[in-house]
C-alpha cells in the first residue's frame, strides 16, 4: 500500500512503489490534467508539481511522492476559483487539441512562483523549452503565461 | 456503471463544457476527387434528413449533430456558432453531439479543411429549414405573416407579446423529414454571431483538467491492451510460449491470431511491460530489407511506378533559355503529442468501438472487414483525442482493441499505443521528389511548366470498399490485406496537389510517378502533397526570379491573375516591410557571422481553398549552417470567415509546425522499420525556435467561406526556402534543410 497525497487529499493506493507517478494519478486515482506522452521526459505533457516543483509525473516513482504533496492541474484551480494561468490560457485561447496545454500551465506555475517580477519573453521561452506542443500553439502559450504574469503582479 | 452511461455522460459534459471551435478540417481523398461545386446539396444528399442534422426535444433541447469531429482545429466551436446563427438560439444552449454513427450523418472523414465548406454549409441549410419551418407554426396558429415574426433565442415572438417557445412549435409539426435545401441562409449582413471570435468551447475544459480526451474514459471494470509489436514491418510471428507469456504479471489474456500478438492485463504499465517482454522473447521470421537497402530518393525515381501525365495545357513554347531543378522531401511524421488509443467492448456480438478517428463511418466499414462481421452490429463513437495531422494511428488501434477485447467479452478494453508505437507503426507522410522545368522568354517570362512528382500514397486510409486499411488485418491468420490504393484526383489531388501551377503559365503539364508499393507505410499527413509540391514550385519560381533578374514579389505578380492571390501577397509584403529586391545568386548579406534573407511564398491550397502568402526572415549561421526563422509575417483569405481569432490560431499553428517540417523533421530507418520512435530521433520545434509571427485576415464576407485549416504549410515552408536563397545564394535543394545540408550548399 503506497500513500500518497494529491491536490490536499490522501489516498491509499495498492500498487508497486516503483510504478511510474503517472499512471497512479490517472488509472488509480482518476485524475485528467497529467496527461500520458511520450513517457521518456521529452514532451512534459505529464507535468505535476511535486512540493512545488515541476516533475515529470512519467519519470517518478508512485513510492518517491509518499510524503510529499503532489498538485495536478486540478488541483491548481477550478473554474469557480481558477488559477491566473488557467484564466490566462481562456483569455488567450491558447490552445488547439490541448493535450499539451497541462504540461505548459504546470511548467509555467513553478516559473510564476520562482519569478514573480519582471517576467520576460524570453524567460518564458526558456522555462518552456522542454515542453513540447505540436499543434503549434506556442505564441498564444507565451501570451498567456505573460499575461497570468501580469495577473498575478496585479 | 455501464460504459455508454458513462461514456455518453462524458462525452456530453465534455460538449456542454466546451466543444470546439474553427474552421478547418482534413478531408478524405475520396471525397477529394468531387470537383468543389454547391457542397450543401451533396452533403444533404447524401443525409437527407433533417433529424440527423438537428432535433428538438420535447423538453426543449435543441440538439444539433455534425458527422464531423473535433481535431483540436475548433470545428465544434465554429459548428455551433453556425447552427445558433441560423436558429436565432444563444449558441451555449445548444447541445452538440458529433461523430457517432449511430446519431449523426455520416460526413465521411473531417479531413481536407472541408467542414466548414461543406459539413458547416449543409448545417447552416438545415437549421434554416428548421427555423423556417417553427416559425411557419406559429405564422400560422396567429395568422399573421411570417414576416412579422421574430427569434430570440429559442422563442418565437409576434405582435403583442405573443411568443411561443422552438419546443411547443415543434409538437405542432414533424421534424423528422428531408431537409427542404430551398431553405434560405440568414443574409451574411444580418449575421451577428458568425464572423466573431466566439471563444473556444472546449478549452475551459482542457486548462481545468476535465474529462475531454478519449485517454480520460475509465469505465468501470476497465482493462488494459497492449499490443507485442514484431521486430519490423515484415516479420511474421514463429513461436511463442503462451504459458510464460499468461503468467506475466498482471495479464490476464494473452491473444494471438498469426501475427498479430497482444495482452490484457489489469494495469496500463502491466500491459505495455508484458507487451514489450512479449515481443522481445517471441520468435519472429524478418522480411526483405527495406528499400532493398536503396536510398528513398534513388527507390522513388527507380522502382516501377504508375506514370500519368494528369494535368496539360496548350500554348507555351522552349522560350529562349529552360531552368530545371530537383527537389526532395524525406519521410514526416504526425508526432502527436498524445498516441493514439480506442476503448473496445464486445457484448452478444455486437461491438461498441470508441475512436478519435477521422471518420467515425469509414473506421465502422473497415472494422467490419477486418473483424469478418456486418457493419450494423458496430458503433463507433468519436471522442476527442491528441491533436491529428491527418491519419495517424487513431484508425489502427481502434481494430487493435477489437481484437483484444474479443477475448474478455463484456468488459471494455483499453488500448493507449506508446509513442515508440506511434512513430514506428502509424503511417508517416510520404517521402517525395520533384522535378521542374520551366521555358523562360528572353524578358524572363515563363513560356513552358512541367512539374513531376515521385510520391507514395497520401491517402490509405480507412473508406475503402474493398480490404481493410487497419494494420492488425494484415497480420491475421486470414488476413485482409488493404484495398486499392488510388491516388487523389485532380482538381484537389493527393500526391499532385498543388502541382498545378498558380500562375499563368502556357505549356502546363503535371505528371505523377505514383509508387503503390510502400516499404514504409504512408498516409495523408496534414496538406498531403500539398505541402512539398508548392515548396518545390515557389522555390523554383525564385530561382528563375533569379536568372531573370527581378524581385521575387513583382515577378510573381507579374505570373498572377487571380486577385485573391494578388490581395494576399500585396498585403504580406505591406506588413512585412518588404524591400523590393532581385535575388542576387551566389552572394548573402553578412551581418556578423550570419547571413540573413528575406523569402515569399504563396499558395491557394488544394488551388481551391485559403490563400495565403508568407514572408520570412531567416538568419543563416555560415559556421555550422544552422537557420534562424527570425521572424513570420502571413496574410491569409478564406472567403467569409466564420471566427476571426479560429483561423488566426490555425494559420499560425500551421507555421509554427511547418517551420519544424522544413527545418528539422526527418524520419530515418533501419533495414526493418523507421527507427525515429522518439523526440530525441525524430525532434520537433521547441519554444526556443519558434520565431515571431506577425498574421493579417483579410475577411470576405461577400464570398462563401473556404477551408484555412492547412493553408500555411507550403507558403510558410515556401518563404523560409526563399529566405535562405536570399540570404546565401546557393539552391538547398532538399527538407529539412539541417545544418549539414545547408554548410554543404554554402561550401559547394
Ligand atoms: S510523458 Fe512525461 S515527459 Fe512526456
Ligand atoms: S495544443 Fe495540441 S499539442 Fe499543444
Amino acid at each position: 500500500m503506497l500513500r500518497i497525497s494529491v491536490n490536499g487529499r490522501s489516498s491509499e493506493v495498492d500498487v508497486d512503489p516503483a510504478t511510474p507517478l503517472v499512471y497512479v494519478l490517472r488509472n488509480d486515482l482518476a485524475l485528467n490534467g497529467p496527461k500520458l506522452g511520450c513517457a521518456r521526459s521529452q514532451c512534459g505533457a505529464c507535468t505535476v508539481l511535486v512540493d512545488g516543483r515541476a516533475v515529470r509525473s512519467c519519470q517518478m516513482r508512485a513510492g518517491e511522492a509518499e510524503g510529499r504533496e503532489v498538485t495536478t492541474l486540478e488541483g491548481l484551480g477550478t473554474p469557480a476559483r481558477p488559477h491566473p494561468l488557467q484564466a490566462a490560457f481562456i483569455a488567450e485561447q491558447a490552445a488547439q487539441c490541448g493535450y499539451c496545454t497541462n504540461g505548459m500551465i504546470m511548467q509555467a506555475a513553478q516559473l510564476l512562483q520562482d519569478k514573480r517580477e519582471g517576467l520576460t519573453e524570453a524567460d518564458v521561452r526558456e522555462a518552456l523549452d522542454h515542453n513540447l506542443c505540436r499543434c503549434g500553439t506556442q505564441p498564444r502559450v507565451v501570451r498567456a503565461v505573460l499575461r497570468a504574469a501580469r495577473q498575478q503582479g496585479a | 456503471m455501464g460504459v455508454d452511461t458513462l461514456s455518453r455522460r462524458g462525452l456530453l459534459a465534455g460538449l456542454a463544457a466546451g466543444a470546439a471551435g474553427l474552421a478547418i478540417g482534413f478531408r478524405l481523398d475520396g471525397a477529394d476527387a468531387q470537383p468543389a461545386g454547391p457542397a450543401a446539396p451533396a452533403m444533404l444528399r447524401a443525409n437527407p434528413q433533417l433529424d440527423s442534422w438537428v432535433r428538438i426535444t420535447p423538453d426543449g433541447r435543441i440538439v444539433v449533430l455534425t458527422g464531423r469531429v473535433e481535431l483540436g482545429q475548433g470545428i465544434l466551436t465554429a459548428m455551433r456558432q453556425i447552427a445558433a446563427e441560423e436558429l436565432d438560439v444563444a449558441p451555449e444552449r445548444l447541445a452538440l453531439i458529433s461523430g457517432d454513427t449511430a446519431e449523426t450523418a455520416n460526413e465521411g472523414v473531417t479531413a481536407g479543411s472541408q467542414s466548414v465548406r461543406f459539413g458547416g454549409e449543409a448545417l447552416a441549410v438545415a437549421c434554416a429549414d428548421a427555423r423556417a419551418t417553427l416559425v411557419g407554426v406559429a405564422a400560422q396558429a396567429w395568422g399573421v405573416d411570417r414576416a412579422a415574426i421574430s427569434v430570440r433565442d429559442g422563442v418565437i415572438q409576434g405582435a403583442g407579446g405573443r411568443s411561443m417557445t422552438y419546443a411547443e412549435a415543434a409538437s405542432r409539426v414533424s421534424l423528422v423529414r428531408p431537409v427542404d435545401t430551398s431553405a434560405r441562409r440568414k443574409p451574411p449582413a444580418a449575421a451577428t454571431l458568425v464572423g466573431t471570435s466566439y471563444p473556444r468551447t472546449d478549452i475551459p475544459a482542457k486548462v481545468f483538467g476535465q474529462q475531454v480526451f478519449i485517454h480520460d474514459l475509465r469505465p468501470e471494470g476497465m482493462l488494459f491492451g497492449a499490443v507485442a509489436r514484431p521486430p519490423g514491418y515484415a516479420a511474421r510471428l514463429v513461436s511463442l510460449d503462451m504459458v510464460w507469456a499468461k503468467s506475466l504479471p498482471g495479464v490476464i489474456e494473452v491473444v494471438r491470431d498469426g501475427s498479430f500478438l497482444g495482452v490484457i492485463a489489469r494495469r496500463e504499465e502491466q500491459a505495455n511491460e508484458a507487451a514489450r517482454m512479449i515481443a522481445a522473447s517471441a520468435e519472429w521470421r524478418e522480411g526483405a530489407p527495406l528499400f532493398g537497402g536503396k536510398s528513398v530518393f534513388e527507390y522513388l525515381r527507380t522502382a516501377p511506378s504508375e506514370t500519368r501525365t494528369i494535368h496539360s495545357t496548350e500554348g507555351g513554347g522552349p522560350g529562349a533559355r529552360r531552368h530545371t531543378a530537383e527537389y526532395r522531401r524525406g519521410f514526416q511524421a504526425h508526432a502527436s503529442i498524445g498516441a493514439s488509443c480506442a476503448l473496445a467492448r464486445w457484448e452478444d456480438g455486437r461491438l461498441t468501438v470508441w475512436s478519435h478517428s477521422q471518420g467515425p463511418f469509414p473506421l465502422r466499414g473497415d472494422l467490419a472487414r477486418g473483424l469478418r462481421m456486418q457493419q450494423a452490429a458496430i458503433r463507433v463513437i468519436h471522442v476527442q483525442g491528441s491533436g491529428c495531422y491527418g491519419h495517424n494511428g487513431a484508425d489502427d488501434v481502434a481494430l487493435d482493441a477489437a481484437l483484444l477485447a474479443r477475448a474478455v467479452p463484456g468488459r471494455t478494453v483499453r488500448v493507449h499505443w506508446t509513442h515508440e508505437e506511434e512513430m514506428t507503426w502509424a503511417p508517416w507522410g510520404s517521402a517525395m521528389v520533384v522535378r521542374l522545368e520551366a521555358g523562360m522568354a528572353g524578358d524572363g517570362a515563363l513560356t513552358s511548366w512541367a512539374h513531376d512528382v515521385w510520391s507514395f500514397p497520401h491517402s490509405t486510409r480507412p473508406a475503402s470498399t474493398d480490404g481493410c486499411n487497419l494494420r492488425a488485418a494484415w497480420y491475421l491468420e486470414n488476413p485482409v490485406p488493404m484495398g486499392r490504393i488510388t491516388d487523389g484526383a485532380l482538381p484537389n489531388g493527393a500526391a499532385a496537389r498543388n502541382a498545378v501551377p498558380i500562375y499563368a503559365v502556357p505549356g502546363q503539364k503535371v505528371t505523377t510517378h505514383f509508387h503503390t508499393d510502400m516499404p514504409v507505410r504512408t498516409s495523408a499527413l496534414r496538406t498531403l502533397g500539398g505541402y512539398f509540391n508548392a515548396v518545390a514550385a515557389e522555390m523554383f519560381m525564385d530561382e528563375c526570379a533569379a536568372i531573370a533578374g527581378v524581385d521575387p514579389v513583382a515577378y510573381r505578380l507579374r505570373h498572377l491573375r487571380d486577385p485573391r492571390l494578388v490581395a494576399v501577397l500585396r498585403r504580406a509584403v505591406e506588413v512585412s516591410g518588404w524591400q523590393p529586391r532581385p535575388v542576387t545568386p551566389g552572394r548573402g548579406r553578412a551581418q556578423g557571422t550570419e547571413l540573413i534573407g528575406t523569402g515569399v511564398g504563396l499558395s491557394k491550397y488544394k488551388n481551391s481553398d485559403a490563400h495565403v502568402a508568407v514572408v520570412a526572415r531567416v538568419a543563416v549561421d555560415v559556421g555550422t549552417g544552422a537557420v534562424r526563422v527570425q521572424r513570420l509575417w502571413a496574410a491569409t483569405e478564406a472567403g467569409r470567415a466564420i471566427n476571426p481569432d479560429g483561423i488566426a490560431n490555425q494559420i499560425e499553428g500551421g507555421m509554427v509546425q511547418a517551420t519544424s517540417w522544413t527545418l528539422m523533421e526527418e524520419g530515418r530507418w533501419d533495414h526493418r522499420r523507421i527507427t525515429s520512435e522518439d523526440y530525441h530521433a525524430y525532434p520537433i520545434i521547441d519554444f526556443g525556435h519558434v520565431p515571431p509571427i506577425e498574421s493579417v485576415l483579410i475577411d470576405r464576407p461577400d464570398l462563401p467561406s473556404i477551408g484555412v485549416g492547412e493553408g500555411s504549410q507550403a507558403p510558410t515552408g515556401a518563404a523560409i526556402a526563399n529566405a535562405i536563397l536570399d540570404a546565401t545564394g546557393r539552391h538547398v535543394p532538399e527538407i529539412p534543410f539541417t545544418p549539414e545540408r545547408v554548410l554543404a550548399a554554402l561550401r559547394g
